[in-house]
């Protein structure tokens, strides 16, 4: 039973992914094609020139040939096709990765291939917003659930009120500041970047890292932890108001009990939604959060691809994270499914 | 609905929303944005910032790189102030056909630190030779440059004190400070207005002194020829504190700036919020209603919408497309409608059932009646919470993508004068004063919208008040 849902909404995915890379193409296909032009011209320069160099052929077979050679990438890259065969083309390519040659952006290897260049920062921005979300949680769940238990007070009123204070924060912001203060002030971390340069060998290189990734963690937990304590909060709080507390706790249960044992349990479908839900639009929103740190991940190579107006780097990291994204969503559904087993049996509202 | 009803239904709505704190809160700050918009032509300093932002020249007489003026009352060292000298004494002496203009400018210096310049402009037509001296209270005369002046009708020229007369303020120098201070600094790396202003004595340059007290400029202009003009002589002292919120590397007023980006926050906030959400409900009613294979249909289409990563969309349709503002807000628009649809949808869908729809229908209404007249009004005030909770995100959407160099380059957002301070090296060189105020400004009205937001979700979904 759970293997079909779990096949349905894979396959839902996958179209939904499919859609929008057409969708993309289709809307940036100028753009595209206009660099795929300008690397063919640059290319065939390049050919002309080693061929002039051997001195062999007289100038009008050399223009002659560069003509040739130009006729030949344009039907390689299908740009003499119609249109809408073009943005096809282009689609299918794209969802089976292959991305093409960036203009200017190199990986760590100096290769100028755009997969490679993507695959070398996703482990990167994964563990960044990862170590974030872990922390997030947990220090939501414990301040939730301290919320929760005495809504209205105090400690309740605050950590909402602070909820409303980072609300509308971009995260970039305080990571200015953070940096501002705890870099150039009183300098402790270091001020961006995933490793010290040279980086350390061996067990330190893993330190190292620790020590570059500590200042980013803290300012993304303390823009997002509120703002999950107080979601936390009010699922939590909406499941204390059920009978089935309350006979709990006449029963003599431990409060403790209560509130780990019975209200997280039937809290905790919507608690993991909502956890991955707002980690997937934190790290889709906070993408420009890394570049400020330079930390080298997804986000960075937008702020480098923009500045550097590559084309095709920036369109692969936006397929490539739209797949992430919809990757993301599709495991929320199944994990859902898996805690609550009601979703998946009906299949509607 | 008729007019009373819906006075009622406000005054009963605002007796519930009264009784939340934070949302009256945030109504206030709210109201203050407000107040800061109306009065802007008022409180700005600068009239023209919305037009001439990035014109280097409308700001070229004020100091670069000023702190806020508040920052006196907190350090023990007094910065000093920019000011402005127009009403020179005027003496003229003739010598044939050549007429000898001396304008005598009276600075009265009571700070610890140095302004940053000293510029003179001066307006006319012709040519004329100047001089110009520097007289301290100490008695020490500085001849601070003589320069000819080629002045055109109608144009202003400059005379910096900063960038024309480093060599004579080294040598000024030479007579009182010790050879091994002098060797550290070479003659064009000095600030002449640290020396002018500093006691004369050993460490002056190192550490000066200030030396307190009313110091003359004066500038001598020689006119030969007897159709050549001279009006309106300033001396501009740029001191190290200007304005509310300091001055940026630019030279430009932080304080205009940020005045200037509230009606775009504003405006690009309410404006995304308020049309991507109506979008929102009336498709999410209009599905819920017609149901059948034409809701599953509109559900796929809202599932793709909603799987869009919004802010790399954002960024890639930005950089290819270079959009105005306005078709920011749009593409926003489109991309951010999804968020409350499926609420609306399942309102609907028990709306839907009530017997007063059926009732409206057997009477004939036509389907487009139904939905505008009969759901969508009761669904609306649920709305307005999450309108109000999407504003803050199309804020910070519009920052982030200003941040990466994309905004609109015709207009002052906060998140331009961020982008400008992150690539200025604010963050470098610990100008806090740039960096801070427009974020704290995008946080605040953030955070009023939030308040706004939660208050009414308060409101409206009962459930979760307190006991």
């Amino acid at each position: 039973m759970y293997w079909k849902y779990v096949i349905k909404r894979v396959i839902n995915g996958i179209v939904i992914y499919i859609i929008l890379i057409f969708i993309f193409s289709a809307l940036f296909n100028m753009q595209m094609e206009q660099t795929v032009r300008a690397q063919i011209d640059e290319v065939v320069k390049g050919e002309v020139m080693a061929q002039s160099t051997s001195g062999k052929w007289t100038p009008e077979q050399l223009m002659n040939w560069s003509k040739e050679r130009k006729v030949y990438y344009t039907e390689l890259y299908n740009l003499n096709k119609p249109v809408f065969e073009r943005i096809v083309t282009r689609a299918v390519d794209t969802i089976l990765f292959r991305y093409g040659k960036s203009t200017i952006i190199k990986s760590a290897f100096g290769e100028r291939d755009v997969v490679k260049i993507i695959f070398e920062t996703v482990p990167r921005t994964l563990l960044l917003f990862g170590t974030a979300a872990i922390i997030d949680v947990i220090l939501g769940i414990l301040i939730g659930i301290k919320k929760a238990q005495k809504p209205g007070k105090g400690f309740d009123k605050g950590t909402s009120i602070a909820t409303m204070i980072v609300f509308g924060m971009p995260s970039w912001w305080l990571g200015m500041l953070m940096i501002m203060f705890f870099v150039y002030i009183i300098k402790v971390f270091p001020s961006g970047g995933m490793h010290s340069t040279p980086p350390p060998a061996g067990f330190m290189y893993h330190l190292d890292t620790l020590w570059h990734l500590t200042l980013p963690v803290l300012t993304l937990v303390i823009i997002g932890f509120w703002g999950r304590a107080f979601l936390i909060r009010n699922i939590v709080l909406s499941v204390l108001q059920d009978d089935y507390i309350m006979s709990a706790r006449a029963r003599g249960i431990p409060e403790r009990k209560v509130l780990f044992g019975h209200a997280l349990r039937t809290a905790a479908p919507p608690i993991v939604t909502m956890a991955l839900l707002s980690l997937l639009v934190s790290v889709s929103g906070g993408i420009l959060f890394e570049s400020i740190f330079s930390w080298p991940g997804m986000g960075n190579l937008y702020w480098i691809s923009v500045e550097q107006s590559d084309i095709p780097v920036l369109m692969g990291d936006l397929s490539f994270s739209t797949g992430l994204y919809i990757c993301g969503l599709v495991i929320l559904d199944l994990i859902y499914g898996f805690l609550d087993p009601r979703i998946k049996v009906g299949g509607k509202a | 609905m008729k007019l009373k009803d819906l006075r009622g239904s406000i005054s009963e709505f605002w007796n519930e929303f009264r009784k939340v704190k934070s949302g009256l809160v945030g109504l206030g700050i709210f109201a203050f944005f407000l107040l800061l918009l109306i009065f802007e032509p008022v409180l700005a300093p600068f009239s023209e910032t919305n037009t001439r932002w990035r014109d280097i020249s409308y700001w070229d007489d004020n100091p670069q790189s000023a702190y806020p003026i508040w920052v006196n009352f907190f350090s023990a060292k007094k910065y000093a102030k920019s000011s402005v000298l127009k009403d020179p004494q005027v003496s003229e002496e003739a010598f044939g056909t050549n007429r000898m203009m001396t304008y005598t400018f009276e600075y009265d210096y009571q700070y610890d630190i140095a302004p940053s310049d000293l510029i003179l402009k001066i307006q006319g037509t012709g040519a004329a030779m100047m001089d110009l001296t520097f007289t301290r209270p100490d008695g020490e005369t500085v001849y601070l440059t003589s320069s000819n002046l080629k002045m055109v009708e109608g144009g202003v020229s400059r005379i910096s004190v900063d960038k024309g007369s480093k060599s004579e303020a080294y040598d000024f120098l030479g007579g009182f400070e010790s050879r091994d201070n002098m060797r550290k600094f070479q003659r064009s790396s000095i600030k002449p207005a640290a020396i002018l202003f500093a006691k004369a004595q050993e460490n002056m340059l190192i550490d000066p002194e200030p030396l307190k007290g009313k110091y003359t400029i004066q500038a001598a202009i020689l006119l030969q020829r007897p159709e050549d003009t001279i009006s309106n002589v300033e001396l501009v002292v740029p001191g190290r504190v200007f304005g509310l919120l300091g001055t940026d590397a630019f030279k430009r007023d932080l304080f205009s700036g940020v005045l200037a980006g509230i009606k775009w926050a504003l405006l690009i906030g309410l404006l995304t919020a308020i049309v991507s959400v109506m979008v929102g409900v009336i498709y999410g009613v209009i599905s819920a209603y017609l149901g059948g294979w034409k809701d599953s249909a509109m559900q796929r289409v809202f599932e793709v919408f909603n799987s869009i990563p919004l802010l790399p969309v954002l960024i890639v349709m930005s950089a290819v497309f270079k959009p105005s503002i306005w078709n920011l807000i749009l593409i926003m628009c489109i991309f951010y409608w999804t968020g409350s649809v499926k609420t609306v949808r399942s309102m609907g869908l028990q709306i839907k059932e009530e017997t007063f729809i059926e009732a409206t229908r057997a009477l004939g209404a036509s389907n487009f009646r139904i939905i505008f007249k009969h759901i969508i009004p009761l669904i609306i005030p649920y709305s307005f919470a999450s309108m109000a909770l999407f504003i803050p995100g199309a804020i910070v959407y519009e920052a982030s993508i200003s941040l990466l160099g994309l905004g609109d380059a015709t207009i002052v957002t906060w998140g331009q004068i961020l982008r400008d301070a992150y690539t200025g090296g604010a963050v470098i060189n610990g100008i806090w004063w740039w960096v801070i105020p427009p974020g704290l400004m995008i946080a605040i009205m953030g955070m009023s919208f939030a308040f706004i937001g939660f208050a009414l979700d308060k409101i409206l979904h009962p459930k979760l008040r307190t006991r």
